[in-house]
């Protein structure tokens, strides 16, 4: 089986579905010739096309807006934002135009609208943020945050053949820092599915996207001690899954929400209140949230570490949490 | 360095064979551009507005001649005699339309306000007569005449009105914010201005792709044009040379906000030499203007030519929406433009210019239209209520309440290798 990184991993799953439906087409700054800034879409032009890999001008109301008039006509667009951080560009027409659409005139809107997000990068504030929060709150979208290769190629398939509009943040710290085998053959990964990424029976940690793999690296060091911690990769943010959160809380019966999003409005704040509504009884400790503080992402390396949850957070609020 | 320019040079009546899609006419490239603007008026108002303080109030007043002749319509060069007896029919149908709607407001039976189209019944419906079925519009708030000649019927738009759940939204959305991607081919707007145009270029991006070039229409006001959308979904449409055709609605008042407090030129027409594309003037009280305007500018489309801007000029002869009396509007404009009233001239038109309709056949129009609209509003006022619950559900495309398929056929798409290539190394400044 061949190693791909997390963005070879995502870039196989757009072209797979070029090759196999030729409704599907991309859009986008800079994804034509020059393969996008992340290189997500390169030699895509020369295998499909101009007219199927469409340099946009730098208008990101106008490739959203673009893209759901197409899809409108029956067409799969995949549209690439430079970075997730610009999307609040778009934001009047992914919310209300595009999400709405179904609701208020059973207007169908199939399209997915990718980029990177996400910090530990010394991107700064303007090239690491984590907006998916947003459109967690926007009924009629769907919002994934793949955390594997495996899965970022799977639920890439799975997003452009969904019927609905999928946000689909990349987290760019992944992009080519994780490797693993991914198969060559079609698969996808179901979207609102959660992956329980590591068992245990101790407490449970449920995050996302580049924190799992902080929270698997606690979950190595705690392991040593013993101490055994379940990881539930939520893989996608609307639908939530929850079953499998309240799942996890009723085997450990203590729960860590770990996001790199800040804090307030986060969607820790909404996983609490599931736990809350569902396995409210299973609980032997408070819900922790440990999340980046509430501020913009700065820009200089040692304020960067200072803003991002670490190992060391997660262990010590391990060890808070499971003293109760 | 270039410069543009302006006015009596730069226009003409007819299309100037030198120069096209805004490119500069090769005479004049040593010291000076010149751009055309295709300006199809028999008239051009000239008065001016401005706030002027009165005691301790600030109002509009109005200077200029306000007392011109009213000019007679322009003889189309395309449509037929029953074209423009259709079209007037949907203009009357149109106006007919918002009064009945105006006495159910004041019955009590709409849920929350009316926008009418009042004084802009021909830029609706002449400008939606020159599409195709299976080309698209998008309307705005006031265009609730195109969507009467896209195939809605005066019950869809009076139910719509009423909340009722047998409106197109089965009460979901208010007016004119209904679409059908089935038959009609209508994009529903949303209340924000001018995200309509990027969503149409997208449209005609989508039948390209599928292998045809369409004309798509869609309209932005006076007021609506400022918006960054505006030049973000037109500047998209220009660059990859989509069969957009814009109308920019100039109907003088943003909410209540004169044209002159949206834009320093003179002409909004004026905006499409920036886009490259050609720019066109209209009355858009004169239903065969617009048309010709409109069916130009849908055969360029057709031909894959690209976008072109159509400015109509009128005035919205009510408030912004049911509630507004618009007593900001001086009362000379009113009386100026309903000299010009659309459908008044374009029925002395038909009956005495052309003789194309006699009293009679006008009174049996007449009555048949207005048979009709009762049959339709006496259905509307009947038909239900949505049950609370029916607000639940749907945001989602969900257990296959949609087939997804291309409207215009399966694109054709180069034949290659099947397996993704090794892509390069990133090079953004990130590491």
């Amino acid at each position: 089986m061949p190693q791909l990184t997390y963005l070879e991993a995502i870039r196989q799953g757009i072209w797979e579905e070029m090759e196999r439906d030729p409704t599907v087409f991309c859009i986008g700054e800079d994804i034509g010739i020059y393969g996008g800034a992340f290189k997500v879409t390169d030699g895509f032009i020369d295998r499909f096309g101009p007219e199927r890999v469409i340099d946009t001008p730098i208008a990101e109301s106008a490739i959203v807006g673009a893209a759901f008039g197409a899809a409108l006509t029956g067409m799969r667009p995949v549209a690439e934002f430079q970075f997730m951080d610009f999307i609040g560009c778009a934001f009047n027409q992914i919310t209300n135009m595009v999400a709405k659409s179904h609701y208020r005139w059973g207007a169908p809107a199939p399209l997915v609208i990718r980029g990177p997000s996400g910090g530990n990068v010394h991107g700064g504030p303007f090239h690491s943020q984590n907006p998916e929060a947003y459109f967690v709150h926007a009924p009629g979208l769907k919002v994934v945050c793949p955390a594997t290769a495996y899965d970022a190629k799977g639920l890439m398939k799975a997003a452009i053949r969904d019927n609905n509009p999928v946000i689909f943040f990349e987290h760019k710290y992944l992009y080519r820092r994780i490797k693993e085998d991914v198969p060559a053959d079609d698969y996808v990964v179901p979207l609102g599915k959660a992956r329980v990424a590591r068992a245990g029976r101790d407490l449970s940690i449920v995050t996302y996207a580049a924190m799992v793999h902080v929270a698997l690296e606690a979950a190595e060091l705690l392991s040593q001690e013993g101490i055994e911690i379940e990881i539930l990769d939520l893989r996608t943010l609307s639908p939530l899954d929850r079953e499998a959160i309240a799942a996890t809380v009723r085997r450990t019966n203590k729960l860590i929400v770990l996001h790199e999003d800040v804090r307030t409005g986060g969607i820790a704040g909404e996983i609490s209140a599931i736990i809350n509504e569902d396995a409210f009884e299973s609980l032997d400790g408070p819900i922790v949230r440990l999340t980046a503080p509430d501020t913009p992402v700065p820009f200089s390396p040692p304020q960067e570490e200072y803003f991002l949850p670490k190992v060391s957070d997660v262990v010590r609020e391990a060890r808070r949490l499971l003293a109760y | 360095m270039a410069k543009k320019t302006k006015q009596k040079a730069t226009r003409s009546k007819a299309p100037q064979k030198n120069s096209r899609n805004g490119r500069p006419s090769p005479a004049s490239l040593s010291q000076e551009r010149t751009y055309t603007i295709v300006d199809y008026r028999l008239e051009k108002p000239a008065f001016e507005l401005r706030q002027v303080r009165d005691g301790d109030a600030v109002h509009y007043e109005v200077t200029g001649t306000l007392s011109a002749p009213v000019p007679s319509i322009r003889d189309s060069r395309y449509l037929s005699k029953q074209q423009c007896i259709e079209i007037y029919r949907w203009m009357l149908l149109n106006r007919r339309m918002e009064a009945a709607l105006e006495n159910l407001y004041k019955q009590g039976k709409v849920v929350g306000g009316v926008y009418f189209g009042l004084g802009q019944e021909a830029c609706s419906c002449a400008s939606a007569y020159a599409l195709k079925p299976d080309e698209w519009l998008g309307p705005m708030i006031r265009n609730q005449g195109s969507l009467l000649v896209r195939g809605f019927s005066a019950r869809d738009i009076m139910m719509q009105y009423m909340a009722k759940v047998g409106s197109p939204t089965k009460g979901r959305d208010a007016s004119s914010h209904f679409g059908d991607i089935q038959k009609r081919n209508v994009v529903a707007p949303i209340s924000t201005l001018g995200d309509l145009i990027p969503v149409l270029a997208g449209v005609a991006l989508g039948a390209r792709l599928q292998g045809k070039n369409i004309a798509v229409m869609t309209y932005i006001g006076d007021g609506g044009q400022s918006t960054g959308v505006t030049y973000e979904g037109l500047n998209f449409a220009a660059v990859q040379n989509l069969g957009l055709v814009l109308f920019v609605e100039n109907n003088l008042w943003g909410y209540s906000t004169p044209a002159n407090m949206q834009f320093r030129v003179e002409d909004l027409a004026e905006r499409a030499i920036a886009y490259g594309i050609p720019g066109v003037i209209v009355d858009g009280t004169d239903a065969c203007q617009v048309y010709d305007a409109a069916h130009e500018a849908c055969e360029r489309a057709r031909r894959g030519e690209g976008p072109t801007l159509i400015e109509a000029k009128m005035m919205r002869m009510k408030g912004h929406a049911i509630h507004d009396a618009a007593e900001y509007v001086p009362r000379a404009l009113f009386e100026y433009w309903k000299k010009r009233d659309p459908i008044a001239r374009f029925e002395s038109y038909l009956l005495n210019v052309k003789r194309w309709l006699t009293r009679e056949q006008h009174e049996t129009l007449v009555a048949a239209v207005d048979a009709e609209l009762e049959a339709d509003r006496e259905f509307a006022v009947a038909s239900p209520m949505p049950s609370p619950e029916t607000a639940a559900g749907g945001a989602y495309c969900e257990n296959g309440c949609h087939e997804i398929r291309p409207k215009y056929g399966v694109p054709k798409v180069k034949a290659g290798k099947a397996a993704a290539s090794q892509c390069a190394e990133a090079t953004v400044h990130l590491k």
